[in-house]
């Protein structure tokens, strides 16, 4: 019996195998954010449908739920009855839409049809997305009364999921 | 009814392939040649269940057959026929059926190839073999089961994943990669058959290495197929990501080929059999390695298949084969060592000692690399990334370092040389070097990597030919004609030894093409508005337009390109008009939406000439202007058929000797009869 | 670009910057062709969110080109190149550095490989040395079916 070839071989076998099962359950797609626990970026958008410029910073006191997506982004139609009709139950939470590389008639066009209950932002060269670390659409950032970011949800929501992370901001 | 003969057909294959499996150990601990004979049945009545099963399930989706889950899944009467049959490969649970087809040909194959020799190997070797066949089948049987029944069958598939339908070299690449892939499994089993009798005979080196070689030759095919097929669909034209699973078939490649040099020394003096036993168990080992990785779910890659029950069951099979390589070894690895000696590490002998440490590291560090943000967010919960600018800084100091050995490697004799020997063949090919260095530089090649390429790139090719030569010169000295010696020399008698040099040929060329692909390439983004020109390296582009082409599967938006030899009436730069002289060809690149992805998906066009690839991607299209990249690679092209010149070179290896007859009548032994030895 | 600024400003509409992230640029503001290789080679250095493990600068996709974007203005205005991987790092997270930073645990990566190539040549060339000195043994035996006449005609005619 080789020593040697046995105590190496079972490291690297371990070492694999430990590092194997490890990975498994985790979804790679799912980036942790680093804002989580920050204050969130601060903007000033102009809103497309009522025209007046929405201050992140004059929304504090109130938790802020803030949803970046796009025309051209599929999965983002069916997300909308969900915002609209939770935006419309709960008056104390303050939703905010913010659209990257679309156009004001688009975005137009799809709020008259599929209806609208909170302002949507313009952030034209999506800068503000980059500063949030929005990689694809739709996520949405929960930001509780003191302006921190609490959560961030990648894909679309449903109901339970926004209220689970909405409860986080409400704490 | 399809389905459950399906269904019928992988229970069985699970059972035959355990009962011969069981049968084969048996027969070798008791060396029973009854024992060996049934387990010979046993490998060929797997593989024939396998076979059937595949035939079985191609009919199922030619004849659309729904009522087969696999069928339901992938299937589509709305794809043309190549599509539908191409598709049994195309998703998780057909691709491992067919593994498991690909296992059952090289099983019965390398049975019947060696039905009457190595008598005390063979059934270890059946009983390995079949004992992962026996986990394939299991897993078809049972996580990854593409006969499940679909009722009530519906009428109507969605057919392959669209990126899949995009080129042809779709069809090649996953077929090449599995005959890569699987054929590791037979020198696996050849490796475990000599540990578990306890030696590794001088007759049965040669079956090892061919079973081994085999396999090589597919794989590096099939990996520069990946790579080619990155380049011409992917639009970003690069070839090479490092992205996780791309990794997974470079690893078992690497430890094959410096398992292939090794082999050479345990050829030639007897020594480092543990080793190439090692790096042999290794490749197989790395094979189900990415096959986890491709599968489980566990990296983000490209070629991620969804995450599925598949990956815990590959992962505990992996466990369970690297347990019982690591306890075989320890067990076996001093019965086959110390049975030959070096006669100077300052020789070809050691050069080959040299060129594998540098292929473990180079393992080591792909591995290491792909891993490790795993291990990082297991241990600290963080994440991190390991991408191309890391991998890059790491291994092209490697991969200089082997190109260096290509050239010195064969230049040194087999054992001991003198020093004036040794200046005598390290020398003269510096010169070639030299020049070769010169003309890159005289030709516009001003990184030092680059430069230090074509240097060693030439002082490889001058050793190379040397060496091919060699036989040939041999032969022309005694007096024989050219052309029957360099036939006789090469391909008759030398074909191990000049199918090895061709290769290295072929790997001296791949080394200097990427190297001043990636060096000397430039590219250019511009937006041009329907009709304007712009010129850029050598050619003028003019967009002339757009059309829509709408097809079952995708929305595309085609843009028109001219490209034509600059010179007209508005020289160089972006011009207004039609701009260029003689048209030489048009381009036609593409944005896709397809109905399933989220985002468009670009395809490229590719003008490739002799010198170089033009590549014009699009950045985006709005109207009547379109933003397009134009990339300009030198020598890409000769990366692809360079690997093709390695597989051949591999081939040429491969093709048995002829059997020959000996007549010896020593003086004092008794008398031996005439006999065909083998 | 001037104007954009001014109708924003207008507007009073403000965008997150990156001066809140990584402070004041530090470095030269670039233009022209250094400024596109800069970008270029940044571009590479960083990883698109969406995307599988392709680099923001080889990938299609829109937040991609924002990206690239983005970092080519901060060039403009004279932000260095590890101050925009940072404000990068600060709103993605490490998982966009396509480079591992040399730093915590990281340097595991780049080290390892470095330290098995020295601990490899050590190992060969002890191997090596040891094979010098091995007594020269003979070969395995043969099968009993084997001649040793039979063997060594074979090793002479058979080339290597």
């Amino acid at each position: 019996m080789n020593r040697t070839v046995l105590i190496i071989g079972i490291i690297i076998v371990a070492a694999i195998v430990f590092v194997l099962f490890a990975g498994l359950g985790k979804d790679p797609q799912h980036i942790d954010s680093p804002l989580v626990g920050k204050p969130a970026p601060p903007f000033a958008l102009k809103a497309v449908n009522t025209g007046e410029t929405i201050d992140l910073e004059s929304l504090r006191g109130k938790p802020v739920i803030v949803n970046f997506w796009a025309t051209w982004c599929v999965p983002c139609y069916e997300e909308h009855p969900t915002l609209v009709a939770n935006a419309r139950q709960l008056p104390d939470v303050q939703f905010v839409g913010v659209v990257f590389n679309d156009t004001e008639d688009k975005i137009n066009r799809f709020l008259a049809e599929r209806g609208s209950a909170y302002p949507t932002l313009l952030d034209a060269n999506g800068k503000t997305a980059i500063a949030y670390g929005v990689g694809g659409v739709p996520e949405t950032y929960f930001i509780n009364r003191a302006g921190t970011i609490v959560a961030k949800y990648e894909g679309p929501m449903s109901t339970e999921i926004l209220q689970e992370n909405l409860a986080k901001a409400l704490r | 009814m399809t389905a459950t003969f399906g269904r019928f057909l992988i229970l069985a294959s699970v059972l035959v392939s355990t009962t011969g499996a069981f049968i084969a150990y048996a027969a070798g601990a008791k060396r029973s040649p009854e024992g060996l004979k049934w387990s010979q049945r046993f490998a060929y009545a797997f593989a024939g269940l396998m076979v059937i099963a595949t035939g079985v399930m191609e009919y199922a989706l030619i004849t659309h057959d729904f009522s087969v889950q696999y069928v339901a899944h992938v299937g589509s009467t709305q794809v043309p026929l190549w599509v539908t049959i191409v598709s049994l490969w195309s998703s998780l649970e057909g691709s491992i059926l067919f593994w498991g087809f690909i296992l059952g040909i090289y099983i019965a194959a390398t049975t019947w190839v060696n039905r009457n020799q190595h008598q005390e190997y063979m059934p270890f070797a059946i009983g390995t073999w079949l004992s992962c066949g026996a986990f394939f089948s299991f897993l078809i049987a049972g996580p990854a089961n593409p006969f499940l029944s679909v009722i009530p069958a519906p009428l109507e598939g969605p057919g392959p994943n669209p990126l899949l339908q995009n080129h042809l070299l779709m069809i090649i690449h996953p077929p090449m990669l599995y005959l890569g892939y699987v054929g590791m499994t037979i020198p696996f089993g050849f490796a475990a058959a000599a540990l578990l009798r306890g030696r590794l005979g001088q007759s049965f080196l040669r079956p090892l290495r061919a079973s081994l070689l085999l396999p090589w030759v597919f794989l590096t095919i099939a990996i520069m197929l990946g790579g080619w097929w990155a380049y011409e669909v992917l639009g970003w034209g690069g070839y090479w990501a490092w992205d996780p699973v791309e990794n997974a078939s470079l690893l078992p490649w690497l430890t094959a080929t410096a398992a292939l040099h090794s082999a050479i020394v345990m050829e030639r003096r007897g020594v480092l059999k543990g080793w190439t036993v090692t790096l042999i168990q290794a490749s197989f080992l790395l094979t189900i390695l990415g096959t986890f990785m491709t599968r489980s779910g566990v990296f983000n890659s490209v070629h991620s298949f969804t995450q599925s029950a598949i990956g815990p069951t590959i992962l505990i099979f992996l466990t369970a084969v690297l347990l019982f390589s690591v306890i075989l070894l320890a067990l076996r690895i001093d019965s086959l060592e110390a049975e030959g000696r070096i006669e100077s590490a300052v020789s070809r002998e050691g050069m080959f000692l040299v060129n594998n440490l540098f292929f473990v590291v180079f393992t080591f560090t792909v591995l290491v690399g792909t891993v490790f943000p795993l291990v990082v967010e297991a241990v600290k919960g963080k994440q991190m990334s390991v991408g191309r600018p890391y991998f890059d800084a790491m291994v092209v100091p490697v991969g200089t370092a082997l190109l260096f050995l290509l050239g010195v490697g064969p230049a040194l004799p087999w054992g001991k040389t003198s020093r004036k020997e040794m200046l005598r063949v390290l020398l003269p090919p510096l010169i070639t070097g030299a020049v070769v260095l010169i003309i890159g530089y005289v030709l516009g090649v001003r990184s030092a990597w680059t430069l230090v390429t074509l240097l060693f790139g030439g002082y490889a090719a001058h050793v190379t030919l040397a060496q091919m030569w060699l036989p040939l010169r041999q032969r022309l000295k005694k007096g024989d004609a050219f052309a029957p010696a360099l036939i006789d020399a090469q391909l008759r008698r030398g074909r191990r030894r000049f199918g090895g040099y061709v290769v290295h040929a072929g790997a001296v060329i791949v080394f200097v093409a990427i190297a001043v692909s990636s060096t000397m390439r430039t590219q250019q983004e511009v937006t041009l508005t329907r009709g304007q020109s712009t010129t850029f390296a050598g050619y003028t582009v003019t967009f002339t337009g757009t059309e829509e082409r709408t097809e079952p599967h995708r929305q595309s938006t085609i843009a028109h390109f001219n490209i034509s030899k600059p010179g007209g009436p508005s020289g160089g730069g972006t011009s207004g008009g039609g701009g260029g002289g003689t048209l030489i060809t048009t381009m036609e690149p593409r944005m896709n939406q397809y109905a399933a992805m989220r985002e468009p998906i670009g395809t490229p066009a590719v003008y490739s000439t002799i010198g170089r690839d033009y590549y014009l991607s699009i950045m985006n299209l709005q109207g009547d202007q379109a933003g397009i990249l134009i990339i300009n690679m030198p020598m890409v092209g000769w990366i692809w058929g360079a690997v093709l010149l390695m597989g051949a070179g591999g081939l040429i290896a491969l093709i048995p000797a002829r059997k020959r007859t000996y007549v010896v009548v020593p003086e004092s032994a008794p008398t031996i009869d005439d006999e065909a030895i083998a | 670009m001037i104007a954009t600024f001014f109708l924003l400003a207008l507007l009073q509409v403000k965008v997150p910057d990156a001066a809140q992230f990584v402070g004041q640029p530090k470095g030269v503001p670039l233009s022209g062709q250094q400024l596109e290789e800069q970008t270029m080679t940044i571009s590479h250095e960083l990883r698109c969110p969406v995307c599988q493990g392709l680099a923001i600068g080889d990938s299609p996709s829109i937040m991609a080109a924002n990206m690239k974007a983005q970092v080519r203005e901060l060039l403009e205005r004279g932000y260095t190149e590890e101050q925009i991987l940072s404000y990068f790092e600060k709103s993605y997270g490490q998982f966009v550095l396509l480079k591992p930073k040399f730093q915590g645990v990281n340097t595991l990566v780049w080290i390892l490989p470095i330290a098995v190539l020295a601990i490899g040549f050590v190992l060969v060339v002890s191997k090596a040395k040891k094979l010098e000195v091995a007594p020269a043994v003979d070969a395995t035996p043969e099968e009993p079916a084997d001649d040793p006449y039979l063997a060594q005609v074979r090793k002479m005619v058979e080339k290597p």
